[in-house]
């Protein structure tokens, strides 16, 4: 994307918006939207940061309790190191199946849901409603409605993952397919191919790097999140830390937050080597030989063809050993599709029946949890992101630091980041909202830097080659090149949260979390649906509002 | 009095002040013995060119025989592997950081790609080339003085493009991009401009109109100028010099008074056999 458009010369464009006494444009619809953006978001902050009686000097006073907490779990220990070692297997094979599973899903998911290659749009509505709602109903919720249909064990962890990640990847899958480009499968469709062949040969290859990525991406966080899901009997090594945490012993609590540290940083480094050589081909070096076309009808093995050879099997024995490991028949979920649809089937009709004082301040509660957070967050994190982008960071120890600081936190659970912070400043919103600010760190953190890596380098070097300085080259190049994205990324971060905030319930954080999980433990399940039907007309609503911006921010 | 003069006299003054600083004030670029190296690459290979203050010099060569590589050489946005090169007075190979913003700000920079930022308007991307001697960071249009505004619509004016100030950059043909890049070289008030290839993306027409209008406002402005071109009729109707570059190595630097356009081909098609030279 070097190259801008180039228009033939002549066609002067029409209609400049010129006031030449002012030297002001008159405003453009972005500026317009901007300043809407600010106008609505300050006062919605504020108000939200009253609502759950936000205040920084609850922090200090914190502090005493979380040093005593810190100082009751040192010095770390492991109790039976076997079955640690045995839960934290279970934990990365219920991540990989569940990605795996996700990824299955989502294939033909996204070519209903894709614009350009669905049969019909109103399938292409539905396919894209029914992924909204994937991502609407958290993990936790589906692991818990799955523990009720199934028992405890990995596979309602694993269905919980695989489903809930369907509505990240499936979307992502589909919005690659909209952004390929359409001569390649016009060519496969002139030579006369039927619409499989059409797909296969003229999408697939365009969209396959974009689609690893996303597994990559999504395995990590399935990782993270299966730490988590032992919390509610779907197996993994969140057992093991909820069974420390219930007995008090906080030592062998923090020696199993340690080794769920060590392995979720691991997986982050394992992902960002594997995205390397996956993603992008060493192209220098010298083209390998090619003996002899005519007998060898295969490319030649160079480098990378091997590694993506080897790297296909490896997941592909991966799989099927945790399979075997697991104990798990990859049919369970089409046989025991009954009992699956009986439990779903509990939470219709939707009734608010024994909350109907509760709800809408659970509702508002969670709403204000996420906008405090995000905001709070993102002040956190966007100059962290900065200085943790390879282009602009002003220097390679500093790109170290904050690359440092988003890997730990991001190795940190959420519901750990909670539990310290109910440690804090006790049970209550402000709490939930001080993980989430910190957790956004992490996660906003990488996308802002990931982001600000793939703008154009020309303009950077521009403002360096007029005698700018650093904040020159930010002000100047950085942040105007960036800005839709930063939006984009900020927004998807508040959805992100506000679902997030309703898992916090679970540890006591606030909001209508906590309201969700007390009606399933008590069997209320019609008031289960009416939350989640509510969670899902938030995430739909963020959604409709970050289409809007990204039409006139862009 | 128009906006232009107005420039004009500023350019000269400063010239003039620099004029008093410099220890030999007729010479723009002196680069000695030149080396660049990116891994095993070697990029130059003991380069030395020099050029008097007011010339206008166009280097030739191949793709690859280290053009672009000797440009960013010259302003430091390449460091250099082994070599001096002293740059309107200041000593490139020597300076840090703030000497070198400082010398930059003196230089323009005309980049093949145009390197605009996309979502600023024209006005936007012109200030960015004030960056250099205003102090702190400004974000936004309103965040630039009244004053600085109207200077750099005046540059605008000059390239020919006051009406479309305030069009979002990726809105622009090519040849505006570049002729909008060419203000905001303006707007640094250079004494010096190095142009890497700036019509190599446009097509003839365009060239030889954005070529005219560079060397036009150079000539008028008194701004020496080091620029690559494939096209030798724009290099001869133009430059007092040509220097000719192959695989690091100069192998051509003649006035152009000397030479006629048949001795260039020549000489071109040696530095690229195979080329298809274009006389539009
Ligand atoms: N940033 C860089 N990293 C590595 N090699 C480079 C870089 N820039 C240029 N080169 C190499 O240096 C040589 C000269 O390149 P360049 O100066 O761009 O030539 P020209 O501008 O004449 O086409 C080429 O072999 C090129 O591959
Ligand atoms: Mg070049």
């Amino acid at each position: 994307m070097m190259l801008t458009k180039a228009h033939p010369e002549p066609s002067k464009i029409t209609t400049s918006p010129r006031t030449p006494e002012s030297l002001i444009p008159r405003p453009t619809r972005e500026k317009v939207t901007l300043w809407i953006i600010l106008a609505a978001l300050i006062p919605l902050t504020l108000a939200s940061a009253e609502h759950i009686e936000f205040d920084l000097r609850a922090l200090g006073g914190g502090f005493g309790d979380v040093a005593n907490l810190l100082a009751r779990m040192l010095p770390p220990e492991v109790n039976d190191p076997p079955r640690v070692f045995e839960l934290l297997l279970e934990t990365l094979m219920m991540a990989l199946l569940g990605t795996v599973l996700a990824t299955i899903i989502s294939v033909p998911l996204a070519f209903l849901a894709a614009a350009n290659t669905t049969p019909h749009p109103l399938v292409h509505r539905g396919a894209r409603m029914l992924i909204t709602m994937c991502r609407a109903v958290p993990d936790l919720v589906f692991a818990v409605l799955f523990v009720r249909a199934l028992g405890i064990g990995v596979l309602p962890g694993i269905l919980a993952l695989g489903l809930h990640s369907v509505g990240m990847m499936a979307k992502l899958f589909a919005d690659a397919i909209e952004q390929s480009e359409a001569g390649p499968r016009e060519a496969v469709r002139a030579t006369g191919a039927g619409r499989m062949g059409e797909l296969i040969m003229g999408v697939l290859p365009q969209v396959i790097a974009a689609w690893l990525g996303t597994c990559i991406y999504r395995i990590d966080i399935n990782l993270r999140t299966s730490v988590v899901l032992g919390f509610v009997g779907a197996g993994g090594i969140g057992f093991a830390l909820q069974d420390s945490l219930r007995g008090l012993m906080y030592e062998s609590a923090m020696g199993i937050v340690l080794i769920i540290l060590v392995a979720i940083a691991a997986m982050e480094i394992a992902s960002i080597a594997l995205r390397r050589t996956l993603l992008n081909p060493i192209s220098a070096g010298p083209a390998p030989r090619v003996p002899d076309v005519s007998s060898a009808l295969l490319p030649p093995w160079s480098g990378d063809r091997r590694t993506r050879t080897i790297a296909g099997f490896l997941l592909l024995g991966a799989v099927i050993y945790s399979l075997i490991h697991l104990r798990i028949n990859p049919l369970v979920p089409i046989t025991s599709f009954g009992e699956l649809a009986a439990v779903f089937g509990r939470l219709f009709p939707p009734s608010i029946s024994g909350a109907e004082e509760l709800l809408l301040p659970a509702v508002v509660e969670t709403l204000a949890i996420g906008l405090v957070a995000t905001v709070i967050g993102a002040l956190l994190a966007i100059p962290v992101g900065i200085l943790a982008a390879s282009n602009i960071s002003p220097a390679r120890p500093i790109f170290a630091a904050a690359r440092m600081l988003i890997l730990v936190v991001r190795a940190i659970p959420e519901l750990i980041l909670a539990v310290v912070f109910v440690a804090a400043i006790g049970l209550g919103p402000m709490a939930g909202a001080m993980a989430l600010a910190v957790e956004t760190i992490g996660f906003l953190g990488k996308l802002v830097a990931d982001s600000i890596e793939e703008i154009p380098v020309g303009p950077l070097e521009a403002v360096r080659a007029v005698g700018g300085s650093w904040w020159d080259q930010l002000c100047n190049a950085v942040i105007p090149q960036a800005l839709p994205q930063l939006i984009g990324h900020w927004m998807y971060m508040l959805d992100v949260n506000i679902r997030t905030s309703t898992v916090l319930g679970v540890v006591g954080a606030g909001g209508i979390g906590f309201l969700l999980m007390e009606s399933i433990r008590t069997l209320n399940f019609n008031l289960a649906g009416t939350i989640i039907l509510l969670i899902f007309a938030i995430v739909f609503m963020i959604e409709r509002i970050s289409a809007w911006i990204r039409k006139h921010v862009a | 009095m128009s906006l232009i003069q107005i420039t004009n006299t500023e350019a000269d003054a400063d010239i003039d002040s620099h004029h008093s600083r410099n220890i030999q004030a007729d010479i723009a670029i002196e680069a000695t013995a030149l080396h660049k190296s990116f891994g095993s690459t070697h990029a130059l290979k003991g380069v030395d060119l020099k050029v008097a203050k007011g010339e206008m010099t166009v280097l030739l060569g191949l793709s690859g025989s280290g053009k672009s590589t000797l440009l960013r050489c010259l302003n430091g946005l390449h460091q250099l592997t082994s070599g001096e090169v002293t740059v309107l007075g200041e000593a490139v190979h020597v300076a840090k950081a703030r000497k070198l913003r400082a010398l930059r700000s003196r230089v323009g920079f005309i980049f093949q790609h145009f390197n605009l930022v996309n979502r600023l308007t024209c006005l936007e991307n012109v200030l960015i080339g004030a960056a250099g001697r205003i102090r702190g960071p400004r974000y936004g249009l309103l965040s630039y003085t009244k004053a600085q505004r109207r200077e750099a619509l005046g540059h605008l004016e000059r390239v020919g493009l006051g009406d479309l100030a305030f069009q979002r950059a990726d809105s622009l043909s090519g040849g505006q991009q570049q002729r909008v890049a060419i203000a905001r070289a303006l707007m640094q008030k250079p004494e010096l401009i190095l142009a890497d290839e700036p019509v190599a993306s446009l097509d003839p027409q365009n060239a030889a109109n954005v070529m005219d209008l560079l060397f036009q406002v150079c000539r008028e402005d008194g701004i020496t100028v080091v620029c690559t071109l494939h096209q030798v009729d724009l290099a001869l109707q133009w430059a007092n010099r040509i220097v000719g570059l192959r695989s690091g190595e100069k192998v051509l630097d003649e006035s152009t008074a000397s030479l006629s356009k048949e001795r260039v081909l020549e000489v071109y098609q040696q530095l690229d056999p195979d080329a298809e030279i274009t006389t539009s």
